[in-house]
């Protein structure tokens, strides 16, 4: 009989320690980049409605959330984006916290539904932070889901990290017992009308503020806040090419603002940090107890755009990029990490593309409130997929043009 | 009509009485305000009010106002013996520092009303004015002991409506019955019902209110001076439509809201009970009140949430310092225009209003859809002295403190208590 109770006592501790690993939930899980998820949002009918009439507007509604068989109650959802608002789709932002400070799910305080009503291939955002993060630079975790609102489907999302102190602390870790994330972080505000390419606007903190939202440290003195851009913005313009590293590098980390560019170059977003229309879709983090910032990415539903987008498109528009890269130094990684950008490509860019494809393809068909048909995504969805092989050997082609190189195999 | 020029107006017209106290019985009079007699029970006179105040504010809110608090001007009179009426009107309220250009600007309709009073068991009365709900909000500015009613007065009494109300006096009970056509002017609705195409406006109202009053302390033994106490209990029942129409907790300045409006659908109730006494010099008023708003299918799943309840109460004490008796209209035995020191009064007011749902099971949300709502509630103490300086003005000194149970949710997120203060000239005739 001992034996019997000490086999049992043992084969439940067993059980235990094996089972607390395998089904322990993280947001790892949630944003698992090789599952398709299931998100089911619970809200009373009529916000639903209201909600989709004013989807023009941020206004919070509550909600119950459930993921994986857990339930989060009393959650804020609101409409959410800039070109992609939708009435019939909406994006959506989730905040664990707003109706208590101290509700989170998995760790996040929030996280993102992405409505991918300006991507007709559904994956650019998602290959592409992927593809980010295999090159080192900072960008939110990224899956799809099919998303349930009160029991009915409603369509495939983007389920997207929010870039937040939590990011923060995930991405640059911690210094000790000291997470790093009470720095400031800034989400960049794309002004209608107004595009911004670095160029000085005085000393007036109010255009700086205008353009970078403060998500962190709100309450602090706005000096503190956004005086530091404006420091940084009055160098860039007040130097000359020549003492541009000098007079910045304590305030922008150099290497990782190159890399950032230049990746986002590869992947032919149009609309990014040297955008057709200005600066658009990123964080600045400037980091704690730090005077240097370094971007996040942010909205690459504009990228791949075409393989032969130019490696050096709009760098001479912006003050900031055109007088980085004159400086021989910064030119030289910019083309290294085209390379190295099309060194990581190869092979694995196409490949992850099918995957999601194949992943994402039923819940894509079935989805009935997408601005766009099922033929339309199966033409951009094979446009996509050629373009990995193309872009590869045109950077590799045009970098060699530019350095001096010995052209590649394949290149015009 | 600039805003000062009104001020101005209204003083000389109260400072005029005090000097001409003419006391003629026919044609024009001017004893408490100018008012012409036509016959023994036919009669109009003009009514006129000016609150004037200067408020300071605690440095964390930073802002002082110098304003026009109230202006309203209004004729009231007798028709015959058996009737009476009464119209007032908001005039050219605002900052009195502001630029305003010279046209008058009107403000709403305040009181609007007939009463047939031929029995004192059983007056009527119909047209716009107050819900017999709360004793201070029943209360009329110039007999008010603070320059401002009490949270719970000014927020769950509902205050002025259209309606009919019948009242009378029943031995030492009085009472008053009324049905309205919505639920006053502190529970007006926020939100335009929000309907898809093919529903119909859910139709919101009547309510209906009753209140009744009576000295029941002479009914006891040994209640002493105690006998000349008014208690009451009061009630309301309104429907409120669907949406973010319940009532809110606004701050003592209504600046912010410390309890914002939740989703509400079904019934409104209103609970009261007052408490009245003014012994010689000094008096002592209290009231409690409680509003149960039902919210039927508006959790997230569309089911039927707990009540949402308000609860406020007050305790406030006065005592004339220089010696008059405590009533309705104070009267300075020696007033200021003739020589005299005018009636000079202490006041203390503490007073409580808070929200909460009916349901405390688990965890509490702000989430205005939540089953279990965090409370929340602004405990108010004010101190004041009151200058009666003539029938018709009035200088009243508060100093106010305000304690909010959720720091979070306050004027100043983080910062839990403030002071805040005025000065008031009140005119009145």
């Amino acid at each position: 009989m001992r034996h019997l109770i000490r086999g049992g006592v043992l084969l439940v501790l067993f059980a235990l320690g094996l089972s607390s690993p395998i089904f322990a939930q993280t947001s790892d899980d949630f944003f698992n980049p090789e599952v398709l998820q299931r998100v089911d949002i619970w809200l009373n009918e009529t916000d639903w409605s209201k909600l989709k009439a004013a989807f023009q507007e941020n206004t919070y509604y509550p909600a119950d959330v459930t993921w994986n068989g857990t339930t989060v109650y009393n959650v804020g959802i609101r409409s959410r984006g800039l070109g992609s608002r939708s009435s019939t789709k909406p994006g959506l932002r989730v905040d664990f916290d707003r109706y208590n400070s101290g509700q989170q799910f998995l760790g996040l305080k929030s996280f993102v539904l992405d409505n991918l009503t300006q991507d007709k291939t559904g994956i650019k955002e998602t290959a592409t932070m992927r593809f980010y993060t295999r090159l080192g630079i900072p960008a939110p975790r990224e899956t799809h889901t099919r998303l349930y609102i009160n029991g009915r489907y409603s369509g495939l999302y983007g389920l997207v990290e929010s870039v937040d102190k939590t990011m923060m602390g995930r991405v640059f870790g911690s210094i000790g017992d000291d997470v790093q994330n009470d720095g400031y972080l800034f989400e960049y505000n794309y002004v209608l009308g107004s595009p911004w390419r670095f160029t000085y606007e005085g000393s007036a903190l109010p255009p700086y503020k205008a353009r970078f939202d403060i998500k962190t440290n709100e309450s602090h003195a706005e000096s503190t806040i956004w005086g530091p851009i404006e420091e940084l913005v009055r160098r860039v313009n007040e130097t000359s090419s020549g003492g541009i590293e000098q007079a910045i590098a304590d305030r922008l980390d150099l290497p990782a603002f190159v890399r950032y560019i230049s990746a986002q170059n590869f992947v032919a977003d149009f609309d990014g940090f040297t955008g057709y229309d200005g600066m658009n879709n990123f964080y600045m983090y400037r980091k704690e107890e730090s005077s240097q910032h370094v971007l996040i990415a942010w909205d690459e539903d504009n990228a791949f755009l075409q393989a032969d987008y130019p490696i050096l498109m709009r760098i001479d528009e912006n003050v900031l990029t055109n007088k980085l890269l004159s400086l021989g130094s910064y030119r030289t990684q910019y083309f290294n990490v085209m390379l190295e950008s099309a060194d990581s490509a190869t092979g694995w860019l196409r490949q992850e593309m099918q995957r999601q494809f194949d992943m994402i393809n039923a819940a894509m068909l079935e989805d009935t409130v997408k601005p766009y048909t099922n033929a339309e995504y199966a033409a951009d969805r094979e446009t996509l997929l050629a373009f990995p092989e193309a872009r590869i050997t045109y950077v590799r082609c045009e970098v060699a043009k530019q350095t001096g190189a010995t052209r590649p195999s394949g290149c015009q | 009509m600039k805003r000062p020029l009104i001020v101005a107006i209204l003083i000389a017209i109260a400072a005029v009485p005090a000097a001409a106290q003419n006391k003629g019985k026919r044609g024009f009079v001017w004893d408490d305000r100018p008012t012409i007699v036509f016959g023994e029970d036919v009669n109009i006179a003009v009514t006129g009010r000016a609150l004037v105040e200067w408020r300071w504010f605690d440095p964390d809110i930073g802002e002082e106002l110098f304003a026009l608090r109230a202006a309203r001007l209004g004729l009231k009179g007798d028709l015959t013996r058996h009737l009476d009426w009464e119209i007032e009107r908001e005039i050219g309220v605002g900052d009195l520092e502001e630029e305003d250009d010279s046209r008058i600007e009107f403000g709403e309709w305040k009181d609007v009303f007939v009463r047939w009073r031929t029995f004192d068991a059983a007056r009527v009365k119909a047209g716009r004015f107050k819900i017999p709900f709360g004793l201070e909000q029943n209360t009329g500015v110039s007999e008010l002991d603070f320059a401002y009613r009490a949270l719970g007065s000014r927020t769950i009494a509902p205050g002025r409506d259209t309606g009919v109300m019948v009242s009378g006096e029943l031995g030492r009970f009085g009472y008053e019955a009324g049905v309205f056509d919505d639920d006053g002017d502190n529970a007006v609705s926020s939100e335009i019902q929000f309907v898809q195409e093919g529903q119909d406006l859910e139709n919101v109202g009547p309510s209906f209110a009753v209140r009744v009053t009576g000295d029941l302390f002479r009914a006891l033994p040994f209640t002493g001076r105690l006998r000349s106490a008014n208690v009451g209990i009061a009630y309301t029942n309104s429907d409120v439509p669907e949406g973010l129409n319940s009532l809110r907790g606004e701050s003592f300045w209504g600046t912010e809201d410390f309890f914002e409006r939740v989703y509400v659908k079904g019934r409104r109730q209103r609970y009261g009970a007052q408490f009245d006494w003014s012994p010689g010099p000094t008096s002592l008023r209290a009231e409690w009140m409680q509003s149960r708003e039902e919210r039927n299918e508006q959790s997230n799943r569309n089911e039927d949430l707990s009540d949402f309840i308000a609860n406020a109460w007050y305790v406030a004490g006065t005592w004339l310092v220089t010696g008059e008796d405590k009533d309705d209209d104070v009267n300075a035995r020696r007033p200021l225009l003739k020589g005299g020191p005018g009636a000079i009064e202490l006041a203390v007011r503490y007073e409580r209003l808070g929200f909460e749902s009916a349901s405390t099971q688990g965890t509490p949300f702000t989430n205005p859809r939540a089953d279990y709502l965090l409370p929340n509630s602004d405990s108010v103490v004010t101190f004041g002295v009151n200058w009666i300086t003539s029938r018709w003005t009035r200088v009243i000194v508060n100093a106010i403190h305000e304690d909010f149970e959720d720091a979070t949710r306050t004027p100043v997120p983080g910062t839990s208590s403030f002071w805040s203060g005025l000065v008031r000239l009140n005119i009145v005739f």
